[in-house]
């Protein structure tokens, strides 16, 4: 029903994926250009700095095989210089699966990262803005939006930090809250801990930058939005923070045990919390048995993140039983469509030939009947032509899924259908379908007095 | 009325154990949004309606100085009712784990521990009357103020060790527990005052002092000592966080030890 051609993280390197990468700007000319191919009916692509992924589903009548090959053909055109080794392209249940997986954050380099489901949403609104979403793309993705949902809530997959920034910015959130109001003190440079100075500063905090060098404090401040203060300033300016994030390359300890009682006396036992990113370390160990003092080093940080991961991929076993068990649901939902088409083709011929009766009766011995007749008779139609079709179509559709065991098979049938009432052939074939001779009985023929019944009902 | 009144605690204790249930798996649950966090405080509420009801009840057939079963009931309503206006504002969600349990124990033990106490002559009615209020709504705010630091203290102890279960997110943070807690002893301490002092003018008509009674007295007079001390302590020198919920959590508990004996061997004032 689905293909999914791409790349991703696992099967290729970043400087593989990024000749692949396709800017927001020019999604909907490629997506347009894909469902110009005779063989893709639907397409939407997922681009992001782990993975570019064309999802795409076969027109009518085409099979999974071409899409893909259509798929390929059109990625490659992205990036024509680029090895293609790493392209895959996956059909069927496997590429419900993995959409499912993807949006799921099963599939992400960082497991149970959240934003990827925003992405894949954002692709899919993008796609249907484009105008290249259909009804099996909005099946597949709704139900793939749906199962991350029901990952989320029901797994622990996403719980837990898992880089050391955010580590530390939820710890400083567990012991002070809000941080709004609250101060951050940055010793040092080093891009971890500018990340997480940045980070705490998102969050409403106050930021400090100390440093010896005056000029690199300076750049430093401006770089993360702070103010500058020089190492001179260090005792008062300890006493003011509320976090200490300290990344130095000073070969001792930059803050000692007695600084920082000293500060937490002029503090009135208000909490410290020291982030030591340093190694060797700046912040004397000692200080973690004073009353409101809190020390995480780069080794704590490291743990928590391991733990976090092993917790995730714990989880992953559950989240893909999840995953399993809503495309299987959706396997049999696309079994079904298969008859869609057959369905609709048998509804419209059915449809057409009686609507051809009704109008000439119209046109005839019935054209002195009023609005409200005629609609009368309209509304027959339709429920004549339900009627009609509904056992073929529950019959039609049960022998489209592929548990089926029944007999004749989906396709006798179909090709059954097919042939007999002309499916595939257009109007004018259909007009062999026309009554003519001693069986025909158009409407024109009933009595008039009954024609008269029929429209005061 | 007696049905009614009957009526209104099993179903009050139904919608406190519920209650109980719902805040406990909250704090337990790994991830996702919890429809629970929605509903716990509500059959809290609920809960604290029926109580109300049965207190009601009661009071209409005796008054709560007279009855230690129906001032235990109302120190519970007093502590849920507590909970139920600060938790939001306060962001003292979690603390409904500790405070819906204990409300339950209270409305049960107020069931079947309770006897009729007995009022000497000669003790100003109006002013029992406040000593008993001012006692009851003190229980209340300290049973909030001890949840708060049992909190802080299981929060901070999980810090030190860098232990970051899934499920201690769902807590406060330390702040919002250390100043939930100072500020319920600041409003529940002038309470305390009063009932103590008032509970010293009664000891004046007292012409024996039993065992029992004496014990509640020292108990009521420690707590004060231990509450005085911790917000003393802050005041002067700072004295917050850990030590600070320690503290709290011994005051705490003689207040809970009052509360005992008097289960253990009611006693009216004056006897």
């Amino acid at each position: 029903m689905i293909t999914v051609v791409g790349l991703s993280h696992k099967s290729a390197p970043i400087g593989v994926r990024e000749l692949y990468a396709l800017p927001k700007e020019r999604v909907p000319d490629f997506l347009l250009d894909l469902v110009g191919r005779p063989e893709v009916g639907e397409a939407l692509i997922v681009s992001t700095c782990n993975r570019v992924e064309i999802v795409a589903a076969a027109r009518a009548g085409s099979d999974l095989g071409r899409v893909a090959a259509a798929c390929r053909s059109a990625f490659a055109g992205l990036s024509p210089e680029a090895p293609a080794d790493g392209v895959y392209a996956l059909s069927g249940g496997d590429a419900v699966r993995h959409l499912f997986g993807v949006a799921s954050s099963l599939d992400s380099l960082v497991l149970g990262e959240p934003q990827i489901l925003g992405q894949v949403k954002e692709a899919y609104e993008m796609a249907r803005r484009a105008g290249t979403v259909g009804a099996i793309l909005h099946r597949a993705l709704s139900r793939a939006i749906h199962t991350a949902k029901l990952v989320r809530s029901q797994t622990a997959v996403g719980s837990g930090q898992v880089s050391v920034p955010t580590v530390a910015a939820d710890l400083a959130r567990r012991i002070f809250g809000d941080l709004g109001g609250h101060t951050v003190l940055l010793m040092g440079s080093g891009e971890m801990a500018e990340t997480v100075a940045r980070l705490l500063a998102a969050s409403g905090a106050r930021l400090l930058v100390v440093g010896r060098s005056a000029d690199k404090v300076k750049a430093l401040a401006e770089a993360v939005g702070g103010e500058a203060h020089s190492s001179s300033e260090l005792g008062t300016v300890l006493e003011h923070a509320d976090v200490i994030i300290s990344s130095t390359s000073a070969p001792g300890f930059v803050i000692e045990r007695d600084a920082v009682a000293r500060a937490r006396r002029a503090r009135r036992g208000k909490s410290q919390f020291y982030i030591d990113l340093a190694v060797p370390r700046d912040v004397d160990p000692a200080i973690e048995k004073l009353d409101g003092t809190f020390l995480y080093n780069i080794d704590d940080f490291s743990r928590i993140v391991s733990e976090s991961l092993a917790s995730r991929w714990r989880e992953a076993e559950r989240a893909q039983a999840i995953i399993d068990g809503e495309a299987k649901g959706f396997d049999r939902w696309a079994d079904g469509e298969q008859a869609t088409p057959t369905i609709v083709a048998l509804r419209e011929r059915i449809r057409g030939a009686l609507r051809v009766e009704l109008d000439r009766s119209l046109g005839g011995r019935l054209r002195h009947l009023g609005g409200p007749e005629r609609a009368a008779l309209e509304t027959m139609l339709e429920a004549s032509v339900n009627r009609l079709l509904h056992l073929p179509t529950t019959r039609l559709r049960r022998a489209a899924s592929l548990e089926s065991l029944d007999t004749p098979s989906f396709p006798e049938l179909t090709a059954a259908l097919d042939s007999l009432f002309a499916l595939g052939e257009g109007d004018a074939v259909a007009s062999e379908l026309e009554p003519s001779g001693p069986d025909a009985a158009p409407l024109e023929s009933v009595p008039s007095g009954e024609v008269a019944k029929l429209g005061s009902r | 009325m007696a049905t009614l009144a009957t009526i209104a605690f099993y179903l009050g204790v139904i919608a406190y154990s519920a209650a109980s249930t719902l805040f406990f798996l909250d704090l337990v649950r790994r991830d996702g949004a919890s429809t629970r966090a929605t509903w716990a405080p509500r059959l809290l509420g609920l809960a604290a309606a029926f109580h109300a009801v049965k207190v009601a009840v009661g009071l209409s057939r005796e008054a709560p100085m007279e009855s230690l079963h129906l001032a235990l009931s109302f120190s519970a309503l007093c502590a849920a009712g507590v909970y139920l206006l600060v938790h939001r504002r306060a962001n003292l969600f979690a603390t409904g784990a500790i405070v819906a349990p204990v409300a339950l124990t209270f409305l049960v033990a107020s069931q079947f521990v309770g006897a009729e106490a007995r009022v000497e002559d000669g003790i100003s009615r109006p002013l029992l009357a406040f000593h008993i209020a001012a006692n009851v709504l003190g229980v209340g705010l300290f049973v909030v103020a001890g949840a708060s630091g049992i909190l802080y203290l299981f929060q901070e102890r999980r810090l030190r060790a860098k232990q970051l279960g899934t499920s201690s997110n769902r807590l406060p943070s330390l702040d919002t527990l250390d100043r939930a807690t100072h500020r319920l002893l600041v409003i529940g301490f002038p309470l305390l005052t009063f009932g103590v002092v008032t509970g010293a003018v009664f000891s004046g008509h007292w012409e024996a002092m039993e065992g029992a009674a004496l014990a509640r007295s020292l108990f009521g007079y420690a707590t004060w000592v231990v509450l005085a001390a911790v917000l003393v302590a802050r005041r002067v020198a700072g004295v917050r966080g850990r030590r600070a919920a320690y503290g709290t959590l011994a005051g705490v508990l003689c207040v809970l030890l009052v509360v005992l004996v008097y289960a253990l061997k009611p006693g009216g004032h004056g006897s």
